[in-house]
């Protein structure tokens, strides 16, 4: 008699802990008003749980992207597609606490500013979604792949210049911010940093000063917003003395690669690597 | 041939005759003074006569059709000095009467040796001289006066047209005006067409009374003969006694 | 102080704010070295340049455009406001009242936002913001014209202000649904004096060579049309089109600045009417003169722009918004002078 109900107890204690991790109380319907946790959702196996994404989230591909808005979002359109889970990265006109008070789970994950915040947030995602093993396998994944790339370029980053550039108006970003930091794993000298006497993070140098500094690596991540190519850089009168121009050493950077603090800053990386690679060929 | 003559002159605004088959001539050299009640069109009149709004019927001056006759020919030709002209108080006098000399410059041209001249004159005769550099928001309404008619005589315009001359003046002053512009066109040979409200000044400068009415013109000829009680009644509507031909006294009901 | 002394003043103001801009910078160059450079160019003396490649191209490329741009661009909205004021008889008046500003903007938006994958931002910027400004300057007339005479100015200034309210809630929506563009637009809108060489110099001197001329033959008219529309009339001029001319001149020097450089605010009220209290409100001497003043006066915010923050840079607009608003205060202040508009 007490074997049996030993043997009952072990099967409730086996049947309550599987139950606790069980798929069915996973969120099903999940919306992201976030496109770098769109990306990180499809990249952990969540993709099927997702019911709706915000307008610019075009990555990837196949995620169900809709007229939703993250800057500008309408509660009700949000609510009509009646989601257990919302994602943003942003909490304009106090959204986050409308959609609260209607009893929708709302998880804010605004810009990571290391990449130990980004790996948190996938692994956020994981648990949340119910696939906590494939986050943290995804996470381990992106780490190696970093600290493989970091440690064969650091060597030949030794020395050089990098000059990131968000607008052609010459607006670029500090070691402060997440994309600079990328730069500083590699070692190399960012020229926005002596720039940034504001602090923002995001100064807006002069051309004068860009050419003088004369760049090794120039890093353009205004391809699509603003038509600007490593033609049109060569093309800007002074830029024919900057060393990255000489080189040909002027990276393209899909614009949301590098606004996004997802999967897919791995491919950021490799980009740098490979700049790297090619002055040091 | 008239200074200025009017044939069967009408002024539509806003789809109503303001001035109605009006049909007057001036002899170069007279006063003819306009009177009438408010809204009976002789500011409309007036401005019809400088070319500023549009007419039926036919205006000569010297025998020429006004609407053949360019706009800086007629700004040669015609001077008007409006009830409240608008000054700005930054500009010197003598900017202000160099103005006058507007259509005599090219259009993209400077005023000549001539222009400063004639200014000059123009300054002179109307005792400015010593006010020549004076801003004009610094001047009494007098002297602004005396401005605006140096301004008009800069113009070496033979047809002087006077809104309202003597409107904002004191009784010193409006004396003051009104036998300075007679004496101008005695001097100058000017002619002079005026539209006044003061009945009694009316009469004692000007050779001929048009009394306007409803935008006709209803009696005409020296001031005696339109000054008087019955006409003044039928038309402003107010109660007078005429003396001595001229002077027109207001009286009050009982 | 006589005229002739004024523009004498204006002129040499200039040209040390030209010399100022041509040796500030992040990159020092010297007096003497500068001088030397120039000498370089000149066809008969055979001096050599003691500045280093990049150096030479700093100062020649980069640099000197943009002084010049920046003495153009500001000449060209000084003495478009100082115009616009005077055929409106508006203190307030500014080279963006007809809605050139919002136009332009709007055309940069739109450009921005439809911008084909692969053509260049910088190239595709001036031409739609400046038919932006042309389309909507040229509603604002329609509008003023179908709206009756009579009125003078102030119903074209109306319909100028209705335009303009109309293009910027189009702008502002186009922006809302492209927020991606935000930045980019957002900067533009600041004003800036670019650092792309001699291009927008070439492009901006034509437009803003014929329109300030335009406007400077007409001054002295402008002083006539002060005595009010009807008066003017009587003394012979044809109000309605010098008012056509001066506006058209002004309006399309603007707006091609406007393209080049995005929105400048300020220029085109402070100028005139500092140049008003000191100088008086002839316009026979205030065109010039603002013409001389509003160049050196954006060259050295531009130096300001340069150096406040070296070696960033702070956006143009924001250093003559930043005088524009005690300037204000000051004007008020002093509003004895105003009264003489």
């Amino acid at each position: 008699m007490s074997r049996l109900f030993l043997g009952l107890l072990v099967a409730l204690l086996v049947a309550l802990s599987a139950a606790s991790g069980s798929p069915a109380a996973a969120p099903q319907r999940v919306i992201s008003l976030s496109p770098t946790a769109t990306e990180s959702l499809f990249a952990i196996g969540a993709g099927k749980q997702v019911v709706a994404v915000d307008d610019q989230s075009d990555y990837p591909k196949q995620a169900p992207r809709t007229t939703l808005s993250g800057f500008t979002p309408n509660v009700e359109a949000i609510a009509g597609y009646r989601p257990d889970l919302v994602v943003v990265s942003y909490d304009p006109n106090g959204l986050v606490a409308t959609l609260r008070g209607l009893g929708i789970r709302v998880v804010v994950q605004d810009a990571a500013k290391t990449l130990d915040e980004a790996y948190a947030q996938i692994r956020q995602l994981g648990s949340l979604t119910g696939h906590a093993k494939q986050a943290g396998a995804l996470v381990a994944k992106m780490r190696k792949r970093i600290w493989e790339l970091v440690s064969a370029g650091t060597q030949r980053a030794r020395g050089l210049t990098v000059y990131h550039e968000l607008g052609p108006d010459l607006y670029s970003v500090t070691s402060n911010t997440f994309i600079g930091k990328v730069y500083g794993l590699f070692g190399l000298k960012n020229i926005a940093d002596a720039a940034d006497t504001g602090g923002t993070g995001y100064p807006k140098l002069s051309a004068e000063y860009v050419v003088s500094e004369s760049p090794d690596i120039v890093v353009l991540a205004d391809i699509a917003c603003c038509g600007q190519s490593p033609r049109t850089v060569a093309a800007r009168p002074g830029w024919r003395s900057v060393a990255a121009v000489r080189t040909g050493t002027i990276v393209r950077i899909d614009d949301s690669i590098a606004s996004r603090w997802g999967p897919r800053i791995v491919n950021f990386v490799r980009a740098v690597a490979a700049a790297l690679a090619h002055i040091r060929k | 041939m008239s200074a200025l003559a009017l044939e069967q002159v009408t002024v539509e605004l806003g789809g109503r005759a303001v001035v109605d088959g009006v049909s007057l001539a001036v002899e170069p050299g007279e006063w003819v003074t306009l009177i009438g009640p408010n809204g009976a069109g002789k500011t409309t009149l007036l401005r019809a006569v400088a070319g500023l709004v549009g007419h039926g019927g036919r205006i000569t001056l010297d025998g020429q059709g006004l609407s053949q006759l360019g706009r800086r020919e007629v700004a040669r030709r015609v001077a008007v000095v409006p009830q409240v002209p608008l000054m700005p108080t930054g500009m010197t006098v003598h900017e202000y009467v160099l103005l006058g000399r507007t259509p005599y410059v090219s259009y993209l041209g400077r005023e000549s040796r001539r222009d400063v001249t004639a200014a000059g004159q123009a300054l002179a005769r109307l005792d400015l001289g010593d006010l020549a550099g004076r801003q004009l928001g610094t001047l009494s309404g007098g002297e602004r006066q005396r401005a605006v008619l140096a301004r008009a005589l800069a113009q070496e315009a033979s047809l002087l047209l006077l809104d309202e001359p003597t409107s904002a003046l004191d009784a010193g002053r409006q004396q003051e005006a009104l036998e300075l512009i007679d004496a101008l066109r005695l001097d100058a040979g000017l002619t002079v067409l005026a539209a006044m409200h003061d009945l009694t000044l009316a009469g004692q400068y000007a050779s001929r009374l048009l009394l306007l009415s409803n935008a006709r013109i209803v009696a005409q000829g020296a001031p005696a003969e339109v000054l008087t009680e019955p006409l003044i009644a039928e038309h402003y509507g107010a109660r007078v006694r005429v003396l001595d031909g001229l002077a027109v006294v207001p009286v009050r009901p009982l | 102080m006589s005229g002739r002394l004024w523009v004498v003043g204006a002129a040499a103001f200039l040209a040390a704010a030209l010399l100022t801009g041509a040796l500030v910078g992040p990159v020092h160059i010297g007096l003497g070295a500068a001088l030397e450079s120039v000498g370089a160019r000149l066809p008969f003396l055979h001096i050599d340049t003691p500045l280093t490649q990049t150096q030479e191209s700093i100062l020649w490329d980069i640099r000197l455009p943009r002084v010049v741009l920046g003495a153009l661009v500001g000449a060209m909205l000084a003495v478009a406001g100082a115009s616009y004021q005077g055929v409106f008889r508006n203190p307030l008046a500014d080279p963006y009242l007809l809605g050139v500003a919002a136009g332009a903007g709007l055309g940069a938006t739109i450009a921005l936002v439809y911008l084909p994958n692969g053509v260049d931002f910088q190239k595709v910027l001036p031409p739609a913001a400046f038919l932006g400004g042309a389309v909507a300057v040229a509603a604002a007339y329609a509008i003023g014209r179908s709206a009756g005479r009579g009125s003078g100015g102030a119903t074209l200034v109306l319909a100028g202000v209705t335009v303009a309210s109309f293009f910027t809630a189009v702008q502002t929506f186009v922006q809302q649904q492209h927020s991606d563009t935000l930045q980019q637009v957002y900067a533009w809108i600041l004003g800036r004096l670019p650092s792309s060489g001699w291009t927008d110099v070439k492009i901006l001197l034509p437009y803003a060579a014929v329109a300030t001329a335009g406007i400077l033959l007409h001054r002295r008219l402008l002083d006539v049309l002060s005595v009010g529309d009807e008066e003017a009339a009587s003394l012979g001029v044809n109000v309605g089109r010098v008012r056509l001319v001066v506006v058209l001149c002004a309006t399309v020097g603007t707006a091609a600045a406007v393209a080049v450089s995005g929105l400048i605010g300020f220029v085109g009220i402070i100028v005139p009417h500092a140049i008003r209290l000191v100088a008086g409100p002839s316009y026979r001497l205030l065109l010039p003169l603002s013409v001389l003043f509003g160049a050196g006066f954006l060259v050295l915010a531009d130096v300001i722009a340069r150096t406040a923050l070296s070696p960033a840079e702070l956006p143009i607009g924001v250093v003559t918004a930043f005088f524009g608003a005690p300037f204000f205060a000051v004007v008020l202040r002093t509003s004895r002078r105003m009264a003489s508009l």
